[in-house]
């Protein structure tokens, strides 16, 4: 397993980001549904290295990550994309995927290669010498993307990937990351529900900090039978989960 | 360790080395002091520039400036930019996706320090490159000094490290000005101490003594006379101990600041260090070492001690064999009355002879007539009229701030030449020139002086009992004949110069 949880919590003063949540993640591509603050960033934070739990373990690539030593090597296997992309407005695009190859601590000599392919990948090939300052939004989550995979990660995080993707490089995209979850773990955090209808092989729901709902795509379709919210079957299964669980909590 | 092992090793080291050196060249690109050169040059032309330009070509006082002035805004810019892009990561949010990089996050910066340092370095050495080739095109005499050079990289460097260890603890947006505004503050009271303690501003120097405002690098070892540097070479104590003081200070920063961004990834488990045990050895032996290297030197600072001849000397640092003066040969002109001058000065002794010859004409043949006028360091008192044939005058006497050491080509003015003119025939007629000591002329001396003064067409000198009884004994001397002046004053010079004369034995 890529990512083992176990009874992982996260807490900012009084409020619970993270409550509880055990996963065991192997390779695929694994979606991370849920609503605005129901926790997915924080977690997907805490798999990346930047947040560490306040309890519970995690394991990551087999190593645990709260030793420097082993911490070190699971990023240099890891790729991530945050929500919120920082970038450098001077640098170009092969600039900025070189920065990043060079900072992950890539074999020198696989790094040309590495960011030729991967901004090729994210379809930035002509736009490569590009200052990222005059690139569009969907273009600089493409150049995000980019930097998550050039080292080739065997474990690669992606918060929002799609937001602000146009429908075309979504597609593009979600090709992408079903070929990565050939041979790495790959989590998608989004509230896309189409996103992980298409790309994911298994789907967790988030709900107030918890994992409300654990299965493949057509298992949460299947919980929206009946339920009368939302477009697509898959909207209404996760509809219809989160419903539940907030009846739970209520009562 | 096995030949594959350290073959091992050695291909890691060489694979950091280029990575390195790619992200020092991705930095250094795109770096934000590259904005900032514009106003670098802009305060470079201004100041240390115009400054440099209105000295003489002596390579010690050109010198001086890549100390002062340039320094300063140097210093300031570097401290002030170095903290504004110690804090990019916060102002651009990058703070997550680099901290789930593997590279330690000292290094990350350290890359960004470093590009900052060399665009800071680079900038200041292209100022003083115009400055030495300016000084190199002009300079008759020595060489460029090279201590105030390394001076000044290390306090660049310093200002950098300085800036960059506070904008990384204190990421503010308003941690630049501050840090710039401090520097500057810091900067300008520095060189009040050091004026303290500069002979110029000293009435007794006897009463000098070695302080901590040696280190400042304002301060040269010595006065920036125009001659400094020239009869003597400036010894290195100074200049040592300010690049051990300062690279104290720089290691100190360096090794601050790779301890402390490291206990403050935002990812990191705790306060490890991010490069763990080793990184904390090196970077706590760095401040250790940056602490001992400073405070020695400000305790050998303490015991400086001042030289007439080549300025502030540290025991501990000084080699006695380089106190020797300096071998020349005067390049001279004239015949009947020889005008020669250091060959430092070489391009202004046209001016020179210009101005003395007609005085000099004036009192050929009189007792005690200078059939010589000879430069002298600024310090050795010039000789006592009569008791010499040797008229001694020196760069400080020859209106250093009045600016004629300029440029040869603006030197020669009608001014000068007239001040020039007083000051040989008071030195004649009273002794010493009498701007140094104002009080020993007398009347009749006065009046001698004025007349020969007229003779060779220069206006009345502001004498201190000037007076219409004065002037009238001026107008009866001058309108002797040639002969009879001469005569006079061959057989009275000597009872003149002693003060015996009375205004009313003037013929």
């Amino acid at each position: 397993m890529n990512i083992e949880l176990t009874d992982v919590t996260r807490t900012f003063g009084r409020n619970k980001a993270v409550d509880g949540v055990s996963l065991a993640v192997g390779p695929g591509v694994f979606g991370l549904l849920g609503p605005n603050g129901a926790g997915k960033t924080s977690l997907l934070r805490m798999l990346a290295t930047v947040l560490p739990p306040s309890s519970g373990t995690v394991r990551l690539l087999d190593r645990d990550p709260s030793r420097p030593a082993a911490r070190t090597e699971i990023r240099r296997r890891l790729g991530y994309l945050p929500q919120n992309l920082g970038y450098y407005p001077s640098f170009t695009v092969a600039e900025f995927v070189e920065y990043f190859a060079l900072l992950k601590e890539m074999p020198a000599h696989q790094v040309p290669k590495a960011v030729a392919a991967a901004v090729e990948r994210v379809d930035l090939g002509p736009r490569a010498k590009a200052r990222l300052r005059t690139l569009s939004g969907g273009m600089l989550r493409r150049v995000g993307i980019a930097q998550a995979i050039v080292n080739g990660p065997d474990l690669l995080l992606l918060d929002e990937p799609t937001a602000g993707l146009d429908p075309e490089q979504r597609v593009a995209f979600r090709t992408l990351i079903r070929d990565l979850g050939q041979h790495a773990t790959v989590v998608v955090s989004t509230h896309l529900v189409e996103d992980v209808g298409t790309a994911c092989s298994e789907v967790a729901l988030m709900a107030e900090g918890k994992v409300v709902f654990r299965g493949t795509p057509d298992e949460l379709t299947a919980q929206g039978e009946g339920h009368q919210v939302g477009d697509s079957p898959l909207e209404r299964g996760y509809s219809a989960v989160l419903a539940a669980s907030r009846e739970q909590v209520a009562a | 360790m096995t030949a594959v092992a350290l073959t091992a090793r050695t291909a890691r080291f060489r694979t950091a080395r280029f990575r390195t050196v790619r992200a020092l060249r991705l930095e250094i690109r795109h770096s934000a002091v590259v904005w900032v050169l514009p106003i670098l040059a802009a305060l470079f032309y201004v100041n240390a520039y115009r400054t440099a330009a209105g000295y003489p070509p002596t390579w010690t006082l050109r010198a001086s400036v890549i100390t002062q002035a340039n320094l300063a805004f140097s210093s300031m810019i570097a401290a002030g930019v170095a903290a504004w892009v110690a804090t990019r990561e916060g102002r651009r949010k990058t703070g997550d996706l680099l901290a789930t990089t593997a590279r330690a996050a000292w290094a990350r910066q350290a890359t960004v320090l470093a590009a900052t340092a060399f665009w800071m370095v680079l900038a200041y050495l292209a100022g003083v490159a115009v400055i030495y080739v300016q000084t190199a095109l002009q300079a008759t005499w020595g060489g460029p000094p090279l201590w105030p050079v390394a001076v000044g990289v290390v306090a660049v460097a310093a200002s950098c490290a300085i800036g960059f260890t506070c904008g990384t603890l204190f990421p503010g947006r308003f941690t630049a000005p501050i840090v710039a505004v401090a520097v500057f503050v810091a900067w300008f009271v520095g060189v009040n101490a050091a004026n303290s303690v500069n002979p110029d501003n000293v009435s007794n120097l006897s009463s000098l003594k070695g302080t901590s405002a040696l280190l400042v690098p304002a301060l040269l070892g010595r006065p920036p006379d125009v001659d400094a540097g020239v009869y003597y070479h400036v010894p290195p104590d100074v200049f040592i101990a300010q690049v051990m003081f300062i690279g104290g200070v720089l290691l100190v920063m360096v090794g601050l600041f790779a301890l402390l961004p490291a206990a403050r990834v935002p990812g990191a488990w705790g306060l490890s260090f991010a490069a763990g045990r080793r990184l904390t050895v090196v970077a706590a032996a760095g401040v250790a070492c940056g602490v001992a290297a400073s405070a020695t030197a400000f305790s050998l600072a303490g015991t400086g001690q001042y030289s007439l001849t080549t300025g502030w000397e540290i025991p501990a640092l000084h080699d006695a064999a380089g106190d020797q003066s300096v071998p020349y040969t005067p390049d001279c002109t004239g015949s009947a009355f020889k005008v020669c001058i250091h060959p430092a000065f070489a391009p202004y002794l046209g001016a020179m002879s210009a101005a003395l010859q007609p005085a000099a004409a004036e009192i050929a043949g009189l007792p005690g007539a200078p059939v010589r006028a000879e430069m002298t360091p600024g310090y050795s008192p010039p000789a006592v009229a009569g008791t010499a044939s040797v008229y001694d005058y020196s760069v400080e006497q020859e209106g250093f701030s009045g600016g004629f050491w300029a440029t040869p080509a603006t030197a020669r003015t009608a001014d000068w030449e007239q001040g020039e003119q007083q000051d040989f025939i008071t030195w004649f007629v009273s002794g010493p020139a009498e701007q140094d000591a104002p009080g020993l002329t007398t009347p009749a001396q006065e009046a001698v002086a004025i007349a020969l003064l007229a003779r060779i067409g220069a206006p009345v000198p502001s004498y201190p009992q000037f007076s219409q009884s004065i002037t009238a004994a001026a107008s009866g001397f001058e309108s002797l004949s040639p002969a009879a002046r001469h005569a006079w004053l061959a057989a009275n010079i000597a009872a003149l110069r002693s003060g015996t004369i009375t205004l009313a034995q003037i013929p």
